[in-house]
């Protein structure tokens, strides 16, 4: 009984203070843009009180909605192709090849690469290498530069993002790994349990609590798209890559909006919450089933 | 375990095989940024060459302009400085929080609202909390280093969190219930048991923790405005202004830039590679 | 017992590392000289603020001058302004930023200010049509200025023994010659929206009157008017401009326009420092665009790229004037429009930059007209609707846009510039 206490007590010792310093600088500012989404505040000096207004205006203005079609266009394709690749790709990292370091340490690369570099080396092969490339095989189709036509931006988009992303999901799934113990291999390679039928049933089920990690920062992340935004189409051709933090930053911060784009924040906030809360509690579910 | 032995002794080449050639939409990219670091801004063209060809000279000299110009030294200490003091921070408190947080969150409901609280702050964008950010640090008088470092404990621990609690689902409980045997404290056990063996994602924590704050534009320039001092990322503006970017400069600078993360990530890979559970189950 | 004790051990600890690093920074300088602080948005121009800042101080034994020039500085300036650590005097440019700020009433009136006289009088003016409502007094001393229109390669005119266009008819004609011959006329870099706004800007200086959004703000008129001819006219561009213009960004148009790829390049003075970089034996001239159909109607587009403001913070006003005063003594305005390319606010004999060739009958006579962009709001992001418009072609569309998204955007300052008129009229009555 005593044991019990005194271990209650330390989780207790522990979480608090963690609680406040989360409230202090991370819920306590949120409320003061959520206070702040009830005015014209433009960042700085005086403001005014608009009740609803920023709210009501969010949903008749179609830059907003836009935004929200296009950013969630964007988070669900790429977390589809980031996971599935980056998971083939931790089992090849995993697995007993040769150069192991070394071939983990490339790919690894892109994600130390910052956003200018990597916008502006991709801009150049959308603008120059992949037009050469298309008319050199006679395609009309590549030899436009993707990020030029409204079409096809957001698919050259996609591909940078996952390009820069697969390598934290991969090194999220190789530490999952880790942790699935040799034996179960032995024990299912002696039932004779196979490629996809090992992965499904013994793999898989071991490193789900990573599969929940990784959705979860996957959609956290590519919702929140903003410096590929910004690096490679700042929102064109045409308005048609606007996704939503590249609205809240330039029309808030550069911008005089900051009052409603606090509104849309904060309502933007409150959507993805609801997903990755059921995101999480599905697969949580799934986990305890197993 | 002789056979096993055996077995992992057997390298698998068309894997391999496949992962080098995957290598190659790495490179390629990468070949350019080196190439164009290399080149002055007279010898860039508006085709394929333009990136890919050799220079004229090789010359470092981009390299050292670079460096002079964003007074490399400085503010690559203060951005180890900032990153290294996050990051040891993070560790400490965030893989405590996912301690206390995760092993609780199955049976009490109020550790599981406090884990679903502090994740949820993940999703808060940057942008809404950024001026009432600016005015409370500066209310406080850490409108500097010591408050970036703080507010980067803060924005990471949702991630974090998520990670170690993660993690500890796959660390059995009974290695725990060892110590507590023996009479150790809780606190006592997770020093020397928990924390341990929580290596891997240890690691894994501080490279992802890492990349954030290495390359963190937003959070230095206004909390640190006016404090007259940068970071790396701050200092790299200088090369793109509206009206002309030099990309040849400003991709040397990012080079050179990217090395410490580069050397930092390779030290962590080998602690991602130990499997330390596999070992501590048996 | 022994755990309670040690898991409060580490908040405590962050706590005081926290407190020690917090307490280091806070050192105080003891200098007995008036200190004046001044934050200035061009980081491209930060080398001859240092020199000025060093001659200042090295002259004045009383005062202390600091120039900061950081990087993003209108991000900069905003947080400044939010922590209340506001500076003496900013150099921002003429834009909707000054508006905003004045807005929120941060500027001092300097209306006492002497050196306001030698300002050119358009200059002035066009401060005072940056106020939302008109206000009394003046609270900027417009420094630089730049000026838009159309750079040409001139070894290229040289040679092909092409002439300066003065009319939008013998703009066409000259630029459907350059085609004939097989060159490219124009380069576009309109994967970057603003330098949309380039040609919008130029074109509107002759075509729209210069204060359209006053007197649309007034209820006056509307832009569906004002802008149809800009907006018909600008559409005839494209065909004379490489293929896919919106695949293509400001730096590589520059790049392309420097390496004779093209004859002409419409953009700002401000573009030619990237040109010559890849470029730097090229020999660049410009004119003013003919966008009207009459020679006399055609105004250079030129707008204040940079001004000083006092801040209303500002505790020492004589020593800001003193700094104010001395950033204007001519070797220094010589100076710095040296280092910038740029075209000085103040009156007198200045030596211009070779590529203002062209335009220089204009600025010496004052015909000018603002950047329309000055006065659009940044979040309403004209440019982006000037590049949607200029790939879907449909002009009706995109003026009947622009109106509706205007008085969304607007309808604070509509609703002030309202409410000023109707005073204005109870005042008037009495």
């Amino acid at each position: 009984m005593e044991k019990t206490n005194e271990r209650k007590r330390t989780f207790l010792l522990i979480t608090i203070p963690v609680l406040i310093l989360f409230f202090l600088f991370n819920t306590l500012p949120l409320l003061k843009g959520f206070v702040y989404s009830f005015t014209n505040f433009k960042g700085y000096g005086s403001y005014d009180w608009v009740g609803l207004r920023n709210y009501t205006d969010l949903f008749t203005d179609g830059r907003i909605g836009k935004s929200y079609l296009f950013t969630f266009k964007y988070a669900v394709v790429c977390t589809i192709i980031v996971n599935v690749l980056s998971l083939v790709l931790a089992f090849g990292l995993n697995s007993r090849i040769k150069a192991k370091s070394a071939l983990r340490g490339v790919y690894f690369l892109p994600n130390v690469l910052g956003g200018l570099v990597v916008g502006y080396i991709f801009s150049f092969i959308f603008t120059y290498i992949l037009p050469a490339a298309g008319s050199a095989m006679g395609s009309e189709f590549l030899s436009q530069n993707m990020l030029s036509n409204t079409k096809t931006a957001w698919a050259a988009i996609v591909a940078v993002g996952a390009w820069q992303s697969i390598a934290m999901n991969t090194i999220i799934y190789i530490s999952g790994l880790q942790t699935v113990p040799e034996d179960v291999y032995e024990a299912g390679g002696l039932d004779g349990a196979t490629g996809w039928k090992r992965f499904r049933h013994l793999t898989f089920p071991l490193i789900l609590p990573f599969f929940t990690i990784n959705m979860v920062l996957c959609m956290k992340n590519f919702l929140m798209v903003f410096d590929q935004i910004m690096a490679l189409t700042k929102g064109g051709p045409a308005q048609s890559t606007e996704s939503i933090s590249y609205l809240i930053y330039q029309n808030g911060m550069n911008g005089g909006q900051f009052g409603f784009q606090s509104a849309n924040a904060f309502l933007f906030f409150v959507v993805i919450v609801v997903i990755s809360v059921f995101q999480l509690t599905v697969l949580g579910k799934k986990e305890e089933q197993l | 375990m002789n056979s096993k032995r055996k077995h992992s002794e057997k390298v698998n080449w068309p894997v391999t095989i496949l992962l080098i050639l995957g290598c190659i939409t790495i490179f390629f990219p990468l070949y350019m940024a080196v190439m164009i670091a290399l080149k002055q801004p007279s010898e860039m063209t508006n085709d394929i060459a333009g990136a890919l060809s050799f220079p004229q000279h090789w010359s470092l000299g981009n390299f050292t302009e670079a460096m002079r110009v964003t007074d490399f030294w400085n503010s690559l200490g203060n951005s180890l400085l900032i990153s290294a003091a996050a990051v040891i921070l993070s560790i400490l408190i965030h893989s405590l929080a996912g301690y206390a947080i995760g092993r609780n969150m199955k049976s009490s409901k109020f550790y599981n609202f406090v884990y679903l609280y502090i994740v949820s702050g993940m999703f808060v964008p940057f942008a809404i909390l950024m001026m009432p950010l600016v005015k409370q640090t500066s209310q406080m008088g850490i409108g500097n280093r010591a408050g970036v470092i703080l507010l980067y404990v803060v924005f990471y621990m949702p991630m974090n969190l998520l990670l170690y609690s993660g993690y500890l689902k796959n660390i059995p409980l009974a290695l725990e219930e060892a110590a507590r045997v023996d009479g150790a404290s809780t606190w006592r056990t997770y020093w020397s048991i928990i924390f341990p063996i929580m290596k891997p994602m240890h690691a894994t924590a501080a490279v992802l923790t890492v990349l954030g704050t290495w390359n963190d534009v937003m959070t230095p320039l206004v909390i640190m405005a006016g404090t007259g001092k940068n970071t790396l990322p701050l200092a790299q503006l200088t090369f793109q202004t509206q009206f002309g970017t030099n990309y040849n400069l400003a991709f040397a600078s990012y080079l050179l830039a990217l090395l410490p993360v580069l050397a930092f990530y390779l030290i962590c890979q080998k602690q991602i590679l130990n499997g330390v559970v596999n070992g501590a189950v048996k | 017992m022994k755990g309670r004790v040690k898991s409060a051990v580490w908040p405590a600890a962050v706590l005081a590392v926290m407190a020690l690093s917090a307490a280091g920074c806070g050192k105080t300088s003891e200098d007995a000289r008036t200190q004046v602080r001044m934050v200035q948005y061009k980081p491209e121009a930060v080398k001859v603020f240092e020199e000025l800042e060093n001659e200042f101080n090295r002259t004045h034994e009383d005062i202390k001058l600091t120039i900061e020039s950081p990087n993003d500085a209108m991000t900069v300036l905003k947080t400044m302004f939010v922590k209340e650590e506001i500076p003496d005097i900013v150099g921002i440019g003429g834009d909707i930023n000054y508006s905003n700020f004045l807005d929120a009433d941060m500027f001092m009136d300097i209306s006492d200010y002497e050196g306001l006289s030698e300002v050119k009088e358009v200059y002035l003016e066009i401060d005072k049509n940056l106020e939302f409502v008109p206000l009394k007094g003046t609270y900027a001393v417009p420094y630089a200025g730049n000026a838009a229109g159309v750079l040409y390669n001139r070894t290229m005119f040289q040679e092909n023994g092409w002439t300066i266009p003065t009319t939008w008819q013998e703009f066409l004609d000259l630029c459907e010659r350059i085609k004939d011959q097989g060159q490219q006329p124009l380069y576009f870099g309109f994967k970057d929206t603003w330098t949309c706004l380039a040609p919008w800007n130029a074109m509107c200086a002759d075509l729209a009157p210069a204060d359209i959004c006053a007197r649309v703000n007034r209820g006056e008129t509307v832009f569906k008017d004002a802008y149809r001819e800009t907006a018909e006219k600008i559409l005839k561009l494209i065909p004379y401009a490489q293929k896919d213009p919106y695949g293509y960004s400001y730096n590589d148009a520059c790049t392309a326009f420097a390496r004779g790829e093209s004859a002409m390049y419409v953009i700002g003075s401000y573009a030619v420092p990237q040109i010559k970089s890849v470029n730097p034996d090229m020999d660049i001239d410009s004119f003013v665009f003919p966008a009207a159909d009459e020679a006399e109607q055609n105004l250079l587009n030129s707008g204040i790229d940079l001004q000083f403001s006092v801040m209303k913070a500002c505790e020492n006003k004589e020593a800001a004037y003193e700094v104010l005063r001395f950033l204007q003594e001519d070797q220094n305005v010589q100076k710095y429009m040296d280092a910038q390319n740029a075209v000085p606010c103040k009156e007198g004999d200045f030596e211009l930059p070779s590529m203002l060739d062209g335009m220089l009958p204009y600025i010496r006579e004052g015909k000018m007209a603002d950047y329309q962009d000055h006065y659009y709001p940044a979040e309403m992001t004209v440019d982006a609707m000037i590049q949607t418009y200029l790939m879907e072609g449909d002009p009706d569309a995109f003026l009947g846009k622009f109106d509706a998204d205007w008085k969304r955007y607007n309808r604070d300052i509509i609703r002030k510039v309202k409410e000023f008129e109707r005073d204005g009229e109870k005042e008037g009555g009495r």
